[in-house]
């Protein structure tokens, strides 16, 4: 079975169906949740980064500063997934053979991973190793900056 | 031409004239301009009302709160305005390339209304409240005037991106 396949029985599954035939005010409300979502994704990492760099609150613990941001912007992440792949099954054959999203794929995986290092592999030993959280945290916005961009040129790419 | 326009004929003209600027036709005749430009108004937005969004916390006393507020704001007041910066500009010259369609968008008014009462709000905030004595203690609950400062710009932000997300979808007063 090939991806199309596997696309078009996903387009056809009931769920799918109801969420394309509802309002079309729904992906909109979807589009804002997903917008919210971000921000709250990347902000928190935003502030995370200026203060692993040493730019903001050098007087505060990093360990102490890292705590809420990390899980507000776990919310975002959540709140982004759940809501773009809610979009997602409004359309998926939309999204078949569209170079942005498969781009913005590679790059969400990459984003995943690196996110995953970030807040369970190297923040916790930040002390210890200071410039792999540097590098660590850079890495991340910088791949969360281009999932962004990918995304936007999705509704773009014939 | 979209009704609004019958009503509002000076408008008309500015936004034709803006869709026919240099930059505005460039970007509209683009493949990948538009979105380019989309892409970094989006990134902005999250840096700068993001991060606005999280001073607006600290002031409502739900976020970073062992942090001292008149730090967190001081600190990251910079990287706010910088955001702001790359959002307006970015804004602006998406705007000149739809400005016919944008300015029909019965969202867009409010999102400018809500954009000038939040900027207003921080002005405020800014320049009379929290110069008050005793207005951001380093600790401790902070006063019921700061918290609802921050409460407003968490809101008037909140309805800022959705009357901007909404333009695309309600494109018509009729």
């Amino acid at each position: 079975m090939s991806l199309s396949h596997v696309l078009y029985a996903v387009q056809k599954s009931h769920f799918a169906h109801s969420l394309a035939e509802s309002n079309h005010m729904l992906v909109a409300v979807l589009q804002i949740i997903h917008v919210f979502g971000f921000i709250f994704l990347l902000a928190p990492l935003i502030l995370i980064v200026l203060r692993v760099f040493g730019l903001i609150l050098r007087d505060q613990p990093v360990q102490d500063v890292l705590r809420q941001p990390r899980a507000l912007s776990l919310t975002g992440l959540s709140v982004t997934l759940a809501s773009g792949l809610l979009m997602f099954l409004t359309a998926p054959l939309h999204y078949y053979n569209n170079w942005a999203f498969d781009t913005k794929m590679l790059l969400l995986l990459a984003s995943l991973l690196v996110y995953g290092a970030l807040f369970l592999g190297v923040a916790p030993r930040q002390s210890a190793h200071p410039t792999l959280a540097r590098v660590t945290v850079g890495v991340a916005v910088v791949l969360w900056l281009g999932v962004c961009m990918a995304a936007r040129a999705i509704g773009f790419v014939a | 031409m979209d009704r609004f326009f019958l009503t509002h004929p000076t408008l008309y003209a500015f936004a034709s004239w803006l869709e026919a600027t240099r930059v505005g036709s460039a970007i509209a005749e683009g493949r990948y301009a538009f979105p380019i430009i989309e892409g970094i108004h989006l990134i902005g937005l999250a840096i700068a009302v993001g991060l606005l969004m999280l001073v607006d916390l600290r002031l409502m006393g739900v976020f970073l709160t062992q942090v001292p507020p008149r730090q967190l704001h001081r600190q990251l007041l910079p990287y706010v305005l910088a955001g702001f910066g790359v959002v307006v500009l970015a804004g602006v010259v998406l705007l000149s390339s739809e400005a016919t369609t944008v300015f029909a968008s019965p969202p867009w008014p409010f999102k400018m209304a809500f954009i000038i009462l939040g900027a207003a709000n921080a002005l405020y905030f800014e320049f009379v409240s929290s110069r008050r004595p005793d207005s951001l203690p380093a600790i401790g609950k902070l006063p019921s005037g700061v918290r609802g400062a921050g409460a407003a710009s968490f809101g008037l932000w909140v309805l800022v991106i959705i009357c901007g997300r909404l333009i695309p979808y309600i494109t018509s007063w009729s």
